[in-house]
């Protein structure tokens, strides 16, 4: 085979420069710091990844695991000191019990899941500054909505690094364009090599029948519209 | 506990005035241009380095058109050049540089600096984002200051207390407000509750924005606890919020549903001469949206049942909206010239001190003033909020930090590097200067030839220093492997601006003419968040063939293109932007429409154009890299034509090549 090809023609171009981040890529890979070289734990880590699923719009935390008996007491009294609010208490319509060894509150809503109570692990001490979605949504993810700061990912990105040299070390899937958006999964003043990348359809939201951009989820700029996969690939 | 001591915070080198220094004896006389090489040389020579050879004129012309249009040269303009030079080099290069510096695009490249450190965007990014439709009449003052080379001390009094200056005339008046808009185009939490918490907010953002911008200093640090490590005590910071507490920002935006403060826009004076950008509002178009506004009310008295709130509110939003699409029209139809800024506040006070910056905690009243590290003299507030005292202070010559910041900006914008690195930030926390003596003589000389930025910049591209080569030597890059003491030019990789006009150009499709306004200001009022979500027709960056400084800027909604290429993230001040390689990029280039959409219309040009398959590829080599293609090159290139051509027809073929030139590295560095 001796044709010169596209991809011959943009490696060939200007000198054998190569292009621009293939180039600076296999730098990176000759450069002892590289940014993204995994790093040391402070202490032995069973955990391999990260896996972080945000299930925003997901029933109420107080009728699925966070028994709040207080509430319960307190079914039908105004809202004391609640700023600019003045609503009532509403307690949670499901029974709670308690399951497993460790005795871990789950409502009748997850009998199922009730009995794997003792492979959970559940974090009830989440806080917010301020009671409204879209500053609670961003602190979840940034640890602060009043100014900007690089996101949960971005931050485990940079401590500890990626064994993967190929793929993003840190990918979000169907991210938000609503409350903060980008700054979400952003790396503020972090390098910009610890965002995430986001893989979704062109236009947001996941990929689906109707939806525009279906059918042509995941990174963007993967596909060239001249040319078939084939050829891509030569 | 500790106290931070003032006394011995200004001995700290940044907060002493800059002292004038006669340039130091060097060895080798022949080489210095001027006073700007010989602080160089001196201190090269003094650890035995010596400059590399000076770059060679196709180099340097190319490297000055970026640096101060960012634009490449045409071939004839390089060609021409290259003549010249080599029969007077440095006369040559100088008409170059007066002859851009009178163009309009110089103030298009240069005041996009600026707007990287204004933290320029026409939204309020934050949780919800919502658009500020007239944010754009500040990024066309800032360029239109640049192009008229508008003095720097001026530039900031305008910026900080355009409102409070006296103007000759409405046109003057119009440009001093609209340059208040530097105050209001910063990141809010429109859905903060609490409206004491919201103001202060907007302070503390006015008071970083100002303190970074013009003084290089983190003032907000002092926000909730004295500054860690510069001398601003938490006090400072409450003397100087009180200016901006006893201030009305006008921001714009309407009440709807999660905006909590909408503000006041400004009015601009009527027949000023300012850019319209809206068509008439037909009578007939008014009668529809007043009977659509009549139609939602009479729907929201009706309202009864379940979520009947929840749809009030909304409804609410709905009439909000259609009333501000009236409200941006005089009675006549003609549209109003609106901007956002500032003004002064209704009530002029003192703040107090807020213990941990906690608002429930408010401690001590403190008097409005600056921070006593940086001066010995307090101003007198007698009437007001004191910004005009401010804003005179800031731009006084008298301020330690005012001229040397600015002159470290456009050193770095130039050389590639800060002689302070850290652009935004010269207290304690930030690095150390390379040379300290030459920031105060350009800091001076910039102070004492009338703040003109036209003269300093020309100073610099004049010295021998901005004509060296990027060549590698092996013995200086031991000694100093980051170039701080300028043996060679530093090779940068073209911003995403750059890069993108630089397509277009080359492409034959960029347009030159300003656009009146900004998609944003087009869109009106409103959630741009939910405007997110558009087709690929609706993408600016692929239909648009305007300068991409013109380009909407939404926070967190930036086009592709600007945030793989480093653009600056528009919520955080930025004075020198990042270089990331990343594999995304070269994806962007070799699959983007937009990419293969301009080497579509190069390999059009060309093929339109006269001569043979060599004359075609030496064009292309002209414009896209501003030399010819060498032997080798060409050879290469014309087997490419062959063999691709094959399968592929002629223009399919071309345009593959073009996009391989557009690929290179040689193409996206200077």
């Amino acid at each position: 085979m001796n044709t010169f090809s596209r991809r011959d023609a943009l490696k060939s171009a200007s000198v054998g420069f190569g292009y621009l981040a293939f180039a600076g890529l296999s730098t990176w890979a000759a450069e002892k710091d590289n940014p993204l070289a995994p790093k040391q734990t402070h202490f032995p880590a069973k955990a391999k990844h990260v896996i972080y699923l945000c299930m925003e719009g997901a029933p109420s935390h107080v009728d699925t695991f966070d028994y709040k008996p207080k509430l319960t007491e307190d079914n039908g009294k105004s809202m004391r000191g609640a700023r600019g609010f003045g609503g009532r208490l509403l307690a949670s319509p499901w029974k709670f019990s308690q399951h497993g060894r460790g005795g871990l509150w789950i409502s009748e809503l997850f009998p199922e899941l009730a009995k794997q109570a003792d492979e959970l692990c559940l974090l009830r001490g989440m806080h917010t500054d301020v009671p409204a979605h879209s500053q609670a949504f961003l602190q979840m993810h940034t640890g602060l909505f009043q100014f900007k700061r690089p996101s949960m990912g971005a931050w485990a990105l940079y401590g500890l690094g990626t064994e993967n040299e190929n793929l993003p070390g840190f990918a979000t899937i169907s991210s938000p364009f609503q409350n903060g958006g980008p700054a979400n999964y952003g790396s503020a003043f972090l390098p910009a090599v610890y965002q995430g990348t986001p893989i979704r359809t062109a236009f947001g939201g996941p990929a689906g029948p109707g939806r525009p951009g279906a059918g042509s989820a995941g990174v963007s700029n993967i596909r060239n519209p001249n040319q078939s996969s084939d050829d891509q690939r030569l | 506990m500790y106290e931070i001591d003032i006394e011995k915070g200004r001995k700290f080198w940044a907060f002493q005035p800059p002292k004038k220094k006669a340039p130091p004896a060097v060895k080798d006389t022949a080489w210095p241009n001027g006073d700007i090489d010989r602080f160089l040389l001196a201190e090269l020579e003094a650890r035995s380095l010596k400059p590399v050879a000076d770059a060679r004129p196709r180099t340097l012309i190319r490297r000055t058109y970026v640096d101060l249009i960012g634009l490449p040269p045409a071939p004839e303009e390089f060609e021409s050049f290259v003549k010249d030079y080599a029969a007077r080099p440095q006369a040559a290069l100088a008409e170059v540089v007066d002859r851009l510096l009178a163009t309009p695009q110089f103030g298009e490249r240069w005041g996009r600096h600026w707007l990287d450190v204004a933290r320029y965007a026409e939204s309020s990014g934050r949780s919800i984002n919502f658009a500020y439709p007239y944010a754009w009449r500040y990024r066309n003052y800032v360029i239109a200051a640049f192009n008229a080379d508008k003095p720097y001390d001026q530039f900031i009094r305008e910026q900080l207390a355009g409102d409070l200056l006296p103007a000759k005339n409405d046109r003057e008046r119009s440009e001093f407000l609209i340059a208040t808009g530097f105050l209001a185009i910063g990141p809010k939490a429109h859905d903060e509750r609490n409206r004491q918490q919201f103001s202060l907010d907007v302070a503390d953002e006015q008071i970083d924005v100002t303190f970074q911008a013009f003084q290089g200093l983190t003032v907000a640090c002092a926000r909730c606890h004295d500054h860690k490590f510069d001398p601003i005590p938490q006090k400072d910071y409450y003397a100087v919020a009180g200016v901006f507490r006893s201030t009305e920002t006008c921001y714009g935006t309407i009440r709807v549903f999660l905006n909590n403060h909408p503000s006041a826009t400004l009015s601009l004076p009527n027949d000023a001469g300012v850019t319209m950008y809206l068509e008439p509002l037909t009578t007939e178009r008014r009668a529809e949206v007043e009977k659509q506004i009549q139609y939602t009310r009479n729907q929201m008295t009706q309202i009864t049942g379940q979520n009947a709130f929840l749809r009030r509110i909304f409804m609410q939003s709905r009439v909000s909206t259609l009333q501000s699409q009236v409200a941006q029209y005089e009675a006549d139809g003609t549209s109003r010239p609106l901007a956002v800024g500032v003004r002064e506040g209704r009530f002029a006070s003192d703040s107090p001190l807020y213990v941990r910056g906690e608002r429930s905690q408010p401690g001590e009243t403190i008097k409005r003033g600056f921070p006593r590290v940086l001066t010995t003299e307090q101003p007198a507030i007698v009437r007001g909020s004191g910004r005009r005292e401010l804003a005179d202070w800031i731009a006084s010559k008298d301020n330690p930090l005012t001229a040397r910041v600015m002159a470290n900006r456009v050193w770095l914008h130039l050389m590639g590097r800060g002689l302070v690195p850290t652009p935004d930030n010269f207290g304690a926390n930030g690095q150390t200067v390379s040379h300290a003596a030459l920031l105060d003589h350009l800091a001076l000389s910039l102070a004492d030839n009338g703040w003109s930025v036209k003269k300093l910049i020309r100073s610099i591209v004049l010295s021998r220093a901005y004509q060296l080569s990027s060549y590698f030597d092996e013995s200086n890059f031991e000694a100093d492997p980051d170039n701080v003491l300028v043996w060679r030019m530093a090779k940068r990789r073209l911003g995403a601006e750059v890069l993108r006009d630089t397509m277009l150009a080359v492409a034959g499709r960029l347009d030159l003419t300003p656009p009146k306004g900004s998609l944003v200001a087009r869109g009106g009022e409103g959630n741009v968040g939910f405007r997110g979500r558009g087709s690929p027709a609706g993408d600016p960056v692929a239909t648009d063939t305007h300068r991409t400084v013109y380009l909407s800027i939404v926070r967190d909604g930036l086009p592709e293109l600007l945030t793989l290429f480093d653009f600056p993230d528009p919520t955080l001040i930025i004075g020198e932007r990042a270089t990331t390689a990343v594999p995304a990029q070269s994806l962007y280039m070799m699959n983007n429409p937009f990419v293969i959409r301009q080497a579509a219309a190069l390999a059009d040009k060309l093929l339109a154009g006269d001569g043979d398959d060599t004359d075609k590829l030496t064009r292309a080599y002209q414009l896209c890299y501003s030399r010819p293609p060498s032997e080798e090159e060409l050879q290469g290139a014309r087997n490419f034509l062959e063999n691709y051509g094959q399968k592929q027809n002629g223009r399919s073929t071309w345009a593959a090549l073009c996009q391989a030139l557009f690929a290179s590295a040689e193409f996206s560095h200077r």
